[in-house]
Parts: structure tokens; C-alpha cells; sequence
């Protein structure tokens, strides 16, 4: 938990831009949505190639992985009533390409849309909030007790000495 | 913008999610296995090694053991090794087709090292478990038995034509409203006898006498049209009835033919023995298959297996379906090849199967297996092979051959019923087509060399003395209709034998039950035909009636018209005759 909470604060800190962090939110929140796959390892790609925050995503991947435990179920039982489209239905039967990203499954068929739709605001969101805690608060919670408790920390110290 | 070492952290990322899945997905998917296969069986589950090979992509599972809840000290199911084969680009594109399934050392019922933990308590459902005992009886049945084992046509036709009489009284009363009165029918005819008896003075006189007559004859023709429509609904009453009476009389033939046939009356034989010995239990035997089907069922995808029954569609339980897509390049589960060795009986079975899947439409051709087991030291050899296939309807065709079974002691009937079949050996070969619910299946079994023993009553001990003298016991069995509920029908050449050989009491019974049993479905027959004669009788008289009043009808139409007008005529023809004289 000190870890975790060490570990964000350490990115918000960090010099990276507030956009590399915005896009690792929006990335990680597609990437835990899906069902590991194909489509996982894309965008696992595209997060390599691009100067995308990697510990941001990978939090963010985790915790969202999580959350499918709970919403999943009902995003494939939503995904199922309104993917019956037979020109859709079509398309896909046609395009072996699509198969193969697994979009004829109902859980990725459903993940991928809603991550998506949240792609653009969550990443606007993610680098608009990091540039807000800059401004902010990132002098005023450096001076907090706790902060530097954790800071002090020797597992804080053997996590910074290592990234 | 661009990671310089993006694709080298891209493909440690991935050279260590292969490296996970290769050293750590066989321990999970062993954990995953034991527990869904616990939770099935209510008992502990052992897997020696899981291991997933990448290239080619295959599973190996190697020394699986279900423990039998009923019987811990004993496996269940177990097998040696077990390895499929998946092909690579169906299951990226996410369906599970596998090439070659093979399973060696299967075992059902083998003996553990040390005895299972249960989990479960015993689960097993009694009205399942067939009691052979209860099931056979070896008494001649007696009339009362043997009407209420047939459906008497001749009562369901008995009580329509008891509805077809109620309602035709009821119908016979109303008709005598729609006949014309009597009065008005005699006021019309002193009308017609006054016109026509009356002096015709000259031409006025003619033509009014004429229009007064034609009302009349008017009011008459609608009298007459009443009584015509009367006269075709009696016929029709009357046609109604015959045809419904002739019913009841074919159907009580009918019934009498096929409880002839259920007591081998016709042949002067014993009641057949071999359907009583074994027909309840063979229909218990193919209902069985009931199970089968309730176990495939929920495999069977739903496009395939509509049918006129109650589907309920089911709720999804399961994340992650697969879109019913128009076509689908592979069904969602295959496997194209299995071969399973089982150990059986202290010898071993080779279970050949191929195009396993429930969506046959997709790969156009049906499951097919065969098995095939030789030199076992109770059975000299056995083969099996058949089809099945889900498409419109779940079809099931099976093809069987078997030789030299030896039998252990077995026991028909109890109590005084008792005979003991002490040994013998069976053939059999035979085909079962099943649709579906609805199964026709055909059998010939054939006991060789019978030894039986009977305690109890001296008819058993005939028997069982006869048995012992045939050198093979032949039985043709056949069952049609709902898996669940099959009509057995079992022959022998051997109860015309039976029947022969046993003298005396039995055939005075046989007689006794046959006189019976005629005497019963006349009774029955009666009963249903009630008082139709009467109800016959009185649409006849009510016809004759019509009839009268009908020609009375007539009578005035023609006749009296007739003398009205020759009369005129005649008047006519003198008055102008004596004007010529006169001229």
C-alpha cells in the first residue's frame, strides 16, 4: 500500500508530461478492460513505442483489471442485447481480421467500445489533473508529514534507487 | 514522442508473458482442474502434471483420478494420460478446435492407493436405480390388467358418441318447433277445399279465386321449406349417429385385436412371458437414455436443438459469448480426432470418436464413434459404432454386435416368482435410432445355453425345466415412442413353446382369461353405446312425421291446384261452347 501510494505520488512528481501521464490513464483503463488477448498486446505496443507513462499504465492496468471482476458480467449481457445486428453480424463473419481481435466475443466486443469512449476524456481528464496537482499541490503536500515519512521510508528508498 | 527502446520493452514484456504462461500455466490450470472437477464430483480430485506445450499448442494431462463419492476407496473415473493437440489459428481466432485427443488408461471404478476425501454426501437419486426384482413379475395377467395396460379406444369414441346423443335429443326437441302446426296446416287446407269446391262465376271471379290460391300456395311452399330443412338436418342427425355408432363398434374391435395380440390369445399361446420378464425392464432401460440426453443437453447450442418443447432461453451465466454470427468458420468447441483407450473388465476397449462438437451444421458432417473390445475373459467380443449429429433435430443412430457375454447369476421375479438364471451366455446385435426424445430401436438377444433354477411354486419349476432344455433362447425386441416413456414390445418363438408345454390349469386360465376379457370390453362396449337405438328409433319416427307432412304438403301444392284450375277450364270451355251453339 506505501508502495502503491509512493509510486503515484512519484509519477505525479516526476518530470514526465502531464499528457504521457493522461495517456497512460486512457490506455490502462482500455487495456484492463479487456479480456487478456490479441488487442492487449496492441496496445501494450503502442504504450512501448510512444513515451507513454509505463508505471502509470500498469497501475491503472491492474486496478482496472479488477474492476472488470465486478462490471463484467453485466457489460457482456448489455454488449449481447444490442451487438445482434445482422449488418454487423455480417461484417464480422466477413472479416477474419476482426476474429482475430476476438471482437466476435461478447466481453471484448463491449470492453473495447466502452474503452474506447473513455480513451479521449479519461486521457484529457488524467493530464488535465496532473497539471492541476502540479499548480496546486505538489509544494504544498511535499511539506506534509507523511509525504516525508514515506519518502524516508527505507522501501521508498530502494524503489527510487531502482527506477 | 517515440520510445527509442519501446520494441525491445515490448518484447521482454512479452518474452516473459510466454515465459509465465509456459512455467506457470500448467500449475494453474492443474488448480483450475481440480477445482471445477471437485466441485462436480463431490470428491477429491488428484492430477499428477498439467503441462501446456507452446509448439505445438497442446495440453497434457497426466494421472487424473476422480474419487467415486459412493465408493471413496474407488476412482470414479481415472486415466493415465491424456493430451490434446490444439490447432493454433482457430483458437486465436477463439474457437477450440482440437486436432488429436487421446486418452490412455481410462478406467472406470478402479481401485485407489488410499481412499478419497467426499465432499458430498450420497447425491444418488433412488427412483433412478432400477430394482429388478420389483420390476419383474412372472404371474399370468389377468383381464382386468390387461385392459387397463391398453388404451381403450373404443371409450374415448364411447363418450363422443355419448356427447353426439345429448346433443342430438336436445337438437330432436327443438326440430318438433320448427315442423308447421297442425291447426294452421287444416286451416290452409278447409281454405284450399272451400276456393276449390267453390262456383268460378266468370273471369274477375277466376282471377281472384287464382291470387287468393296463390297466397296460399305461398304460405305453403314456406311451410314446405321448414319441413324440408327439418327432413335434412334429420338425415343428418341420423348419418351422425351411424357413423358414430360404426366408430364405437371399430374401435371395440380394434381394442379386441390388440388386447388378443398383448395376451397372445390369438395364437393359443401364454400370455407372451418374455414381455412380461422383459419388456417393463427394457422400456426402463431405453428410458435411461433420458439421462444421456439431459447430460448433452445444455451443449447443445440453442439454434440447433429448437424444437416443439418448452425452450426457455437461458439467462447468460457466463461472460464472453460468441456472437451468433451467419457463418462461423469453426464450431465453437471440436475435436476432430479421439481415440481413448479404456481399461475394462481385465481387458481393454479401443473408443474411436471423430468430429466431436454440437454444432454440426458448421463442419457438415456428424460426430461419429465407434467401439470396439475383443478377448475380455467374460466377453468374447463386442462392437459398436454410430452417428450423432445436432442440426434441425438431435439425431442418434447406433449400431451394436455382441458375442459370448457371460452371464453372473441373475435373478428374475421373487418370492415364489423367483428363477434364478444360474448361467448363460448372450448374444445380441441390434440399432437404435433416436430423434431427438423419440427412439425406434430394434434388438435381437439371443440366450445361449441357459441353466435356471426355480424355487417356489411347480409352475416355476416347469419353466425353469423347460428353459433348461432349449439350447438358445431367442427374443426380439423392439421399442418405439418417447425415450422417457417407450412402448416395449419383447417376442420369442419361445412362448408359443411355453405355452404349448404348460398343460392343465394354465391353459384353463388362459381360456378363463380370454372369456373374461371379451366378456369385460362387451360390457364396456355397451356402456358406451348406451340407448342409441332408442335415440335411432326415434329419428326414424320423427322422419316418417316429416314425411307425412311433407306429402300432405304436396298433396295440397299439386292436387288441389290442379282441380282449381282443370275446373276453371272445364267452366270456361262450356261457357264459350254454349256461346257458339247460342251464335
Amino acid at each position: 500500500m506505501l508502495t502503491l501510494l509512493a509510486k503515484i505520488l512519484k509519477v505525479l512528481n516526476s518530470e514526465d508530461s502531464p499528457w504521457q501521464i493522461g495517456w497512460a490513464v486512457g490506455f490502462g483503463v482500455l487495456a484492463g478492460l479487456l479480456p487478456f488477448g490479441l488487442l492487449t498486446l496492441v496496445i501494450l505496443l503502442i504504450v512501448c513505442f510512444f513515451t507513454i507513462n509505463l508505471s502509470t499504465f500498469l497501475l491503472v492496468w491492474g486496478v482496472c483489471g479488477g474492476l472488470m471482476l465486478i462490471f463484467g458480467e453485466p457489460l457482456e449481457a448489455m454488449t449481447w442485447q444490442y451487438a445482434q445486428n445482422p449488418a454487423f453480424l455480417e461484417l464480422l463473419a466477413s472479416t477474419e481480421s476482426l476474429q482475430l481481435l476476438h471482437f466476435h466475443h461478447t466481453l471484448v466486443l463491449g470492453a473495447f467500445l466502452l474503452g474506447l469512449f473513455l480513451l479521449l476524456p479519461l486521457t484529457w481528464l488524467g493530464a488535465f489533473l496532473v497539471i492541476q496537482y502540479r499548480r496546486r499541490f505538489m509544494t504544498q503536500m511535499r511539506k506534509w508529514k507523511v509525504v516525508q515519512m514515506l519518502k524516508a521510508s527505507k522501501l521508498v528508498q530502494i524503489y527510487e534507487k531502482l527506477s | 514522442m517515440i520510445r527509442k527502446s519501446g520494441l525491445l520493452v515490448f518484447l521482454a514484456l512479452l518474452a516473459a508473458v510466454f515465459a509465465l504462461v509456459y512455467l506457470f500455466a500448467g500449475f494453474a490450470l492443474r488448480l483450475g482442474m481440480v477445482y471445477t472437477l471437485e466441485k462436480a464430483a463431490g470428491a477429491e480430485v488428484n492430477i499428477e502434471k498439467v503441462g501446456v506445450s507452446l509448439a505445438p499448442l497442446a495440453l497434457n494431462i497426466r494421472g487424473l483420478q476422480i474419487t467415486d463419492k459412493d465408493q471413496p476407496t474407488h476412482n470414479s473415473v481415472s486415466f493415465a494420460k491424456a493430451q490434446a493437440a490444439l490447432e493454433l489459428w482457430p483458437a486465436l481466432l477463439g474457437y477450440y478446435v482440437v486436432q488429436d485427443l487421446s486418452l490412455e488408461g481410462l478406467e472406470f471404478g478402479s481401485e485407489r492407493r488410499r481412499p478419497g476425501k467426499v465432499y458430498r454426501g450420497e447425491n444418488a437419486d433412488a427412483e433412478e436405480q432400477i430394482d429388478l426384482s420389483d420390476v419383474l413379475r412372472l404371474d399370468i395377467p389377468n383381464a382386468d390388467e390387461l385392459l387397463a395396460r391398453v388404451d381403450l379406444q373404443s371409450k374415448e369414441k364411447g363418450e363422443a358418441l355419448r356427447k353426439l346423443m345429448a346433443q342430438q335429443k336436445e337438437q330432436l326437441s327443438g326440430l318438433k318447433n320448427k315442423l308447421p302446426e297442425k291447426e294452421k296446416l287444416d286451416t290452409i287446407q278447409a281454405q284450399i277445399k272451400a276456393l276449390t269446391e267453390s262456383k268460378i262465376e266468370n273471369a274477375a271471379d277466376l282471377a281472384t279465386k287464382a291470387e287468393q290460391l296463390k297466397t296460399l300456395q305461398d304460405s305453403l311452399r314456406q311451410e314446405r321449406e321448414k319441413v324440408r330443412q327439418v327432413k335434412e338436418e334429420l338425415s343428418q342427425m341420423r348419418t351422425g349417429l351411424e357413423q358414430s355408432v360404426a366408430n364405437v363398434r371399430a374401435a371395440g374391435e380394434a381394442d379386441w385385436r390388440r388386447l388378443q395380440e398383448l395376451a397372445n390369445i390369438r395364437d393359443g399361446g401364454l400370455a407372451p412371458l418374455s414381455e412380461i420378464l422383459l419388456g417393463d425392464f427394457w422400456g426402463k432401460k431405453i428410458s435411461q437414455l433420458e439421462t444421456f440426453y439431459r447430460l448433452i443437453k445444455p451443449y447443445i447450442p440453442a439454434e440447433g436443438g429448437k424444437g416443439a418443447e418448452e425452450e426457455v432461453e437461458e439467462k447468460p451465466v457466463l461472460p464472453n459469448r460468441i456472437l451468433p454470427l451467419p457463418r462461423q468458420p469453426y464450431p465453437d468447441f471440436l475435436v476432430r480426432n479421439a481415440q481413448l483407450q479404456w481399461l475394462v473388465a481385465g481387458g481393454e476397449a479401443s473408443v474411436r470418436l471423430q468430429n466431436i462438437t454440437a454444432q454440426h451444421a458448421i463442419i457438415n458432417a456428424p460426430t461419429t464413434f465407434s467401439v470396439d473390445v475383443e478377448k475380455l475373459p467374460r466377453l468374447a467380443t463386442f462392437s459398436l459404432n454410430g452417428d450423432f449429429a445436432v442440426r434441425e433435430k438431435m439425431t442418434t443412430n447406433v449400431q451394436w454386435k455382441m458375442q459370448g457375454l457371460v452371464f453372473d447369476e441373475f435373478a428374475l421375479g421373487s418370492g415364489d416368482n423367483r428363477l434364478q438364471l444360474a448361467q448363460g451366455l448372450l448374444a445380441s446385435d441390434g440399432s437404435l435410432n433416436l430423434v431427438d426424445r423419440l427412439v425406434d430401436q430394434q434388438a435381437t438377444l439371443l440366450l445361449q445355453k441357459p441353466e435356471f433354477r426355480a424355487a417356489g411354486n411347480r409352475y416355476m419349476g416347469q419353466l425353469a425345466e423347460l428353459l433348461n432344455r432349449q439350447a438358445e433362447i431367442p427374443l426380439q425386441i423392439k421399442a418405439a415412442g418417447q425415450l422417457s416413456e417407450p412402448d416395449v414390445s419383447v417376442r420369442s418363438s419361445l412362448d408359443k413353446v411355453i405355452g404349448d408345454a404348460l398343460l392343465g390349469e394354465a391353459r384353463e386360465k388362459l381360456a378363463a382369461v380370454e372369456t373374461r376379457l371379451r366378456q369385460q370390453l362387451d360390457a364396456t362396449l355397451k356402456e358406451q353405446l348406451g340407448d342409441e337405438s332408442a335415440l335411432l328409433a326415434s329419428l326414424n319416427r320423427q322422419g316418417t312425421e316429416v314425411d307425412d307432412v311433407d306429402g300432405q304438403i304436396e298433396n295440397m301444392l299439386n292436387a288441389k291446384l290442379q282441380d282449381v284450375t282443370s275446373g276453371a277450364k272445364d267452366r270456361l270451355k262450356d261457357a264459350l261452347l254454349k256461346r257458339g251453339k247460342d251464335d
